[in-house]
């Protein structure tokens, strides 16, 4: 069970001709693909698109009446191997991931389809995680597109264009026997708003009308047949799309009245360019823009005759293109050469190379292209030296206060977090053992990387933490550590990274954290299951939704030949570190793997608490745990804190007038799971830590004792101090 | 003016409804016959970080095709309302060019959700949120703010109800109260308080009450020495009243603690010390003698096994328990402790001689062992109490005590090193000396680190400028390993 649902919303996607489909960018793509007759859907999930994998997932009944079929992949490359389907047959397929780390991992099959070519339209939607809220490094989709010769769609952010561009980049696929990429940017992923809705289509092909079997030989990658592909890819298939694309008005001109300048978008960004066109009074808010526009809803390839057209009258064109190395520009620059053009195209000589732009960068891009050798005719509203001064409006007294006084908030793990105790374990251990050398990977647990952890020194792709310690294992001073998620191990650190370590002899320790979903995504379902764990405090459980082809973790690892393997609960701290340290210090040859297993809290959570409130509801007897930090013993210390940074393990002014460091405190977030009590107890801290248990519905047995008790203690108890003053 | 967009950017931290505030904007928009576009920056800062939302309104035409052009980046200059649902994100705002003077209505809650960098540190590291709120206010249009947290608390609601109030309070969205109200309504959920909270909330931002925003900060009224309730008691404090008034607060709060953790002769022993202090440092407000007053008294009442059992078998801790857990009237609770003696907290209670004999002997030590480690003890039930009881009385013979002796040598050098200072004139040494005390606090390891720190800085500190006591408190205060302080005595070596 996904973290969102969109089994509400996802009722949308039977929207008939005609309907005003109000939504988010991920349905409305959804609605488009529907529209467009898809028969193949599948992906892997990642930020931007984790929600249109979810969508999809939900939409399941409806992809199914229509006749679709819809795979949740084990990984970008399983998915963009599902786009052969559209080799041999006019089927139409999409696949979703992020980009550009899930177009790396899917590089393989991506590129064998982009040779051998298509024959059914065949889409890679791909989330562009590019500038702010990015969480990946800096890379830009576009040079696949040019190295694969696959095309690459960038539509204007409007639900209408991105529903279109849906439809037309079929036919483009198809007109062109070409998989393209279409791109969906951080934003417009989760951009609102409306579109007129078109009746769905049925696949012509499907489970009730089956393709007859068809051997094209000359489609397989092998010699001599890719010199061919190459050499149509080039001579035909380029000249077919460029043609499609300026046949079918792919791209857009907008006129405007100051007809000497003229600026080229992507489609991406054009609404960034007329909020900035409209701050300088050159546009209303309606986009009708004074400066002449040309909108590349189609990035790549470029199409020649529309650049020649666009800029051979003008004196000077402002390109807006995100990212480097700026391929688009040198694109543009050749073709205005060879067509010898002499119109000034201003690009990352007045751009930033790096980074997103933004409404700030945009609006200081316009303003500096228009004050290039300009002869005052066209005014504008702000000047360049305006538009920076709006960057920070701060006085530097007030800029440098802020910058010292303003505390980062970097992501971390949630409240109750399985993986915490783990970090904590390991942090403790390294105080013995350590200094010690990580290899990170991708999931929930990369925040262990930051404060208050600190643990862990590289990172280098999903899966990969294992086969990234095996260069340095042979130089460290303590066993090679590596630290994988089970969305990690699923995705392909089985394969390369402990089949591969057990065949050389890896003597390394491999932490494979369990929690049962792809949670850092938003809680997917991966092919292993974590069992519900008794864990420390919460005190009601129910078995989780139930699977009978379970895939578990420790059966694959010893079916690829590892023999040391111990299974831990996360929420056992005492129990991980003497595990940690009998596998550091173990003389026993080969790879020591250790399953660390805890449930996702905010998966365990949304089971549990419905199931909290009915028991309780229902008038049985329930206990629901939390934790509290005794004021009176708490000294202010806050190591508790530092092993742990759970967000409701929080501060809060001393109480005691005579103590001036803030005391721990624990605030009602709490869901009870123990960890701080845990750690109060291996990392030896204060007596300050209590859990308690509230009791609802109790028993006559509870009553009693509790009655009997309460007045056993009043004979023992003194008043508030023995002593008075 | 030409027409433009209505921009609205907000930040809200995970788990705090930002999502459930955007729709419910994004519905009344609708309601009123404006378009509005959403989104957001999820990512992985849907975990911890803020999340910033960014939505933009403008009216429906009566035309279909005339539809506006949206951005969907916030942009500096470009914003009518900023909305922060805690007062550090609303200082960031600020910082990113999100609210210029001219134009952006600042609403944010004056209260604080702390960071990890803030959390962790050794002593305190929380921002200065007044310092925060002073900023951001200057930099607004109009600034309105006050603690939603505690108003949403209040009504029972959820803090976008609250923030949903003040947008509709502030006015800068033309839009009826009764649309707000209505989506409040159809939400389903919870409608009554959150409705109450909106209200509220829209009546406060709609009379700009801004109140004087005091982030926890302690009274400034004066203090006034309390009666003294025993005969012994009023002794005590008619010597307080010897000292100038500046320093009646820390000495009574001093002279209280040493009472209740020992009795009058250790409270009497106390403000002899402090006494002493007074007269060498020769200053009207006695700026040392504070520092001294403070840290002394904590020194002195250092959290052994006994003062453990003591402050956890108060019955009025039972109460603060229920309130902080939100327990009903009556609601059974099982209260459970987790405790992790260790053989040198044993024998710190233990009378001097047999602690010390305990520590050397193997034998001893592997039997005491035995009910060392981690231990869950339920301070509710009978046995446990009555142990804690049992442990408590052992401070009558706290002064004969292993772990007296080796506290009081420590406080007593630490004390000299002060006075020392004062009778070679050098001020600037000793009140940084006496802030050192500061230091000094923990259980266990914590504990050791902490007064070996002070007594290094003491001992070490001796050959150093005064100027440089101070940055060693700093170091000392700068990591958990002592490294920190280690290099800065390398450094000045």
């Amino acid at each position: 069970m996904a973290e969102r649902s969109f089994e509400h919303e996802v009722q949308k996607l039977k929207y008939s001709h005609g309907e005003i489909f109000r939504g988010e960018g991920i349905l409305a793509v959804t609605k488009a693909l529907l529209q467009s007759g898809v028969s193949y859907v599948s992906g892997y999930q990642g930020s931007p698109i984790s929600h249109l994998m979810d969508v999809l997932n939900d939409a399941q009944g409806i992809l199914g009446e229509l006749g679709a079929h819809f795979e949740a992949s084990g990984s970008e490359a399983t998915a963009a191997a599902m786009l052969s389907a559209s080799i041999n047959y006019p089927l139409r397929g999409a696949v979703t991931w992020k980009s550009t780390v899930g177009t790396n991992v899917a590089s393989d099959a991506l590129s064998n389809v982009a040779s051998s070519g298509v024959t059914g339209g065949a889409m890679v939607i791909v989330g562009e995680d590019y500038g702010e809220g990015s969480s990946i490094m800096q890379e830009r989709t576009y040079a696949f597109a040019m190295k694969a010769q696959m095309w690459l769609l960038d539509p204007r952010p409007n639900l209408t264009s991105i529903v279109d561009m849906v439809e037309k980049g079929f036919q483009l696929s198809e007109a062109s026997n070409t998989p393209i990429f279409y791109m969906m940017r951080i934003r417009s992923c989760h951009v609102t708003g409306e579109f007129i809705a078109r009746d769905n289509v049925s696949p012509s092909y499907s489970n009730a009308k089956p393709v007859t079997p068809n051997r094209e030989a000359e489609k397989i990658i092998l010699p001599p047949n890719v010199y061919e592909q190459e050499r149509e890819k080039i001579a035909k298939r380029l000249p077919e799309a460029i043609e499609f694309i300026r046949k079918n008005k792919i791209n857009e001109f907008f006129e405007g009245k100051f007809s000497q300048v003229g600026v080229i978008v992507p489609g991406g960004t054009y609404n960034t360019l007329i909020r900035a066109l409209q701050r300088q009074g050159l546009s209303d808010v309606y986009g009708n823009s004074d400066i002449p526009i040309y909108v590349m809803n189609a990035v790549y390839p470029l199409v020649p005759d529309e650049i020649i057209k666009f800029c051979a009258e003008k004196s000077k064109v402002l390109l807006l293109e995100e990212g480097q190395p700026e391929y688009i520009e040198q694109g543009i620059h050749t073709i205005l050469r060879r067509a010898d053009v002499h119109t000034r195209l201003f690009g990352k000589d007045i751009m930033p190379m790096a980074g997103e732009y933004t409404g700030q960068v945009t609006l200081l891009g316009l303003a500096r292209f228009l004050e290039q050798d300009s002869d005052g005719s066209i005014p504008i509203e702000m000047s360049s030296k305006e538009v920076s001064a709006l960057q920070s409006t701060l006085s530097d007294d007030d800029h440098n206060s802020l910058l010292t006084s303003l505390p980062p908030r970097p992501s971390g793990l949630c409240t109750g977090c399985p993986e915490r105790p783990l970090f904590s374990a390991i942090k403790q251990v390294q105080s013995e053992l350590g200094p010690f050398h990580i290899s990170s990977d991708i999931g929930c647990h990369s925040f262990a990387t930051l404060a208050p952890f600190n643990l862990g020194n590289t990172i280098m792709g999903y899966g990969l933490s294992l086969a990234s310690s095996s260069g340095i294992r042979h130089s460290l001073p303590h066993k090679a550590i590596s630290i994988m998620g089970d969305g990690g191990f699923w995705h392909n650190g089985l394969s390369s990274g402990v089949t591969s370590a057990v065949f050389n002899k890896h003597d390394g320790i491999l932490i494979i954290i369990d929690n049962g979903y792809s949670a850092a995504t938003g809680g997917q379902d991966i092919p292993s299951f974590v069992d519900p764990n008794t864990i420390v405090a919460t005190t009601i459980d129910a078995d989780s939704a139930h699977r009978d082809d379970k895939q578990p973790i420790d059966e694959a690892c010893r079916g690829a030949g590892v023999k040391w393997l111990r299974t831990v609960s996360t929420y056992s701290i005492e129990q991980m570190k003497n595990v940690l340290s009998e596998a550091l210090q173990s003389s026993e040859p080969g790879l020591k793997v250790i399953i660390a297993e805890g449930e996702c809290m905010l998966n365990r959570q949304r089971r549990i608490k419905p199931l909290l409130k009915q028991s309780i509801a229902g008038g049985k007897r329930t206990l629901r745990a939390r934790f509290y930090v005794d004021e009176d013993t708490c000294n202010g210390d806050h190591a508790c804190i530092r092993l742990s940074g759970c967000p409701s393990l929080t501060i809060k002014e001393n109480p005691d007038p005579l103590r001036e460091d803030p005391i721990t405190y624990i605030d009602n977030s709490c869901v009870g799971c123990g960890v701080c009590g845990s750690n109060a107890h291996s990392a030896v801290l204060c007596p300050s830590f209590v859990r308690v248990d509230l009791v609802f519905n109790p028993s006559v047995i509870d009553r009693v004792v509790c009655n009997l008790r309460e007045k056993a203690v009043s004979l023992f108890s003194t008043n508030s101090a023995e002593n008075q003053l | 003016m030409t027409e433009r967009t209505v921009n609205l950017v907000a930040a809200a931290l995970g788990g705090e409804g930002g999502g459930v505030f955007t729709n419910w904007l994004a519905d009344v928009a609708e309601l009123e016959g404006w378009f509005c576009q959403t989104t957001a920056l999820a990512g992985v800062a849907q975990r911890t970080g803020a999340t910033i939302y960014y939505l933009e309104f403008f009216p429906r035409s009566s035309r279909h095709d005339k539809i506006p052009v949206m951005s969907l980046f916030p942009a500096q200059g470009d914003i009518d309302i900023a909305v922060a649902s805690e007062i550090a994100e609303a200082a960031r705002m600020v910082q990113r060019g999100f609210v210029t003077a001219d134009r952006t209505t600042l609403i944010a809650s004056d209260h604080r959700v702390y960071s990890i960098d803030e959390k962790q540190g050794l002593g305190d590291s929380t921002a200065d949120a007044e310092h925060l709120s002073e900023v951001a206010g200057r930099y607004s249009k109009e600034f309105i703010h006050y603690d939603m947290l505690k108003l949403a608390n209040d009504h029972g609601a959820v803090i976008s109800s609250v923030l949903l109030g003040a947008v509709a309070g502030s006015g800068v969205l033309p839009f009826s109260k009764s649309s707000f109200e209505n989506v409040i309504r159809s939400s389903g959920k919870s409608v009554d308080v959150n409705l109450a909270a909106f209200e509220a909330s829209a009546e406060k931002a709609r009379l700009r009450g801004v109140e004087v925003f005091t982030p926890e900060s302690k009274s400034l009224v004066e203090f006034k020495l309390p009666i003294a309730q025993t005969e012994k008691g009023r002794e005590l404090l008619d010597q307080i009243l010897t000292f100038p008034s500046v320093l009646y607060e820390v000495l009574y709060h001093g002279v209280s603690k040493c009472v209740d953790y020992q009795d009058h002769a250790y409270a009497s022993w106390y403000l002899a010390q402090c006494e002493s202090m007074y007269a060498l440092e020769n200053k009207t407000n006695g700026p040392v003698t504070m520092q001294v007053a403070r840290y002394l008294a904590l020194w002195m009442c250092y959290e052994d096994i006994s003062r453990v059992a003591q402050l956890k078998t108060r019955l009025a801790r039972v109460e603060n328990i229920r309130r902080e857990v939100k327990a009903a009237p009556n609601q059974i609770l099982h209260i459970t402790e987790f405790f992790s003696p260790r053989i040198e907290e044993m024998c710190a209670i233990m009378p001097k001689v047999i602690g010390d004999r305990i520590l050397k002997s193997s034998f001893a030590k592997a039997v005491l062992k035995l009910f060392t480690g981690g231990k869950k003890l339920r301070t509710d039930g009978v046995f446990v109490f009555v142990l804690l009881r049992i442990l408590a009385s052992f401070r009558v013979v706290r002064r004969s005590s292993l772990g007296y002796e080796y506290e009081h040598k420590m406080i007593h050098r630490w004390l000299s090193s002060v006075m020392n200072a004062l009778a070679k004139k050098d001020s600037v040494r000793a009140l940084a000396l006496a802030r050192c005390g500061r230091l000094v606090k923990g259980y266990g390891e914590t504990r050791h680190r902490t007064t070996s720190q002070l007594m290094d800085i003491v001992d070490k500190g001796a050959s150093l400028p005064s100027e440089r006591i101070e940055s060693l408190k700093y170091a000392a205060l700068d990591d958990d390993t002592g490294e920190g302080l280690a290099k800065m005595f390398d450094s000045v070596a």
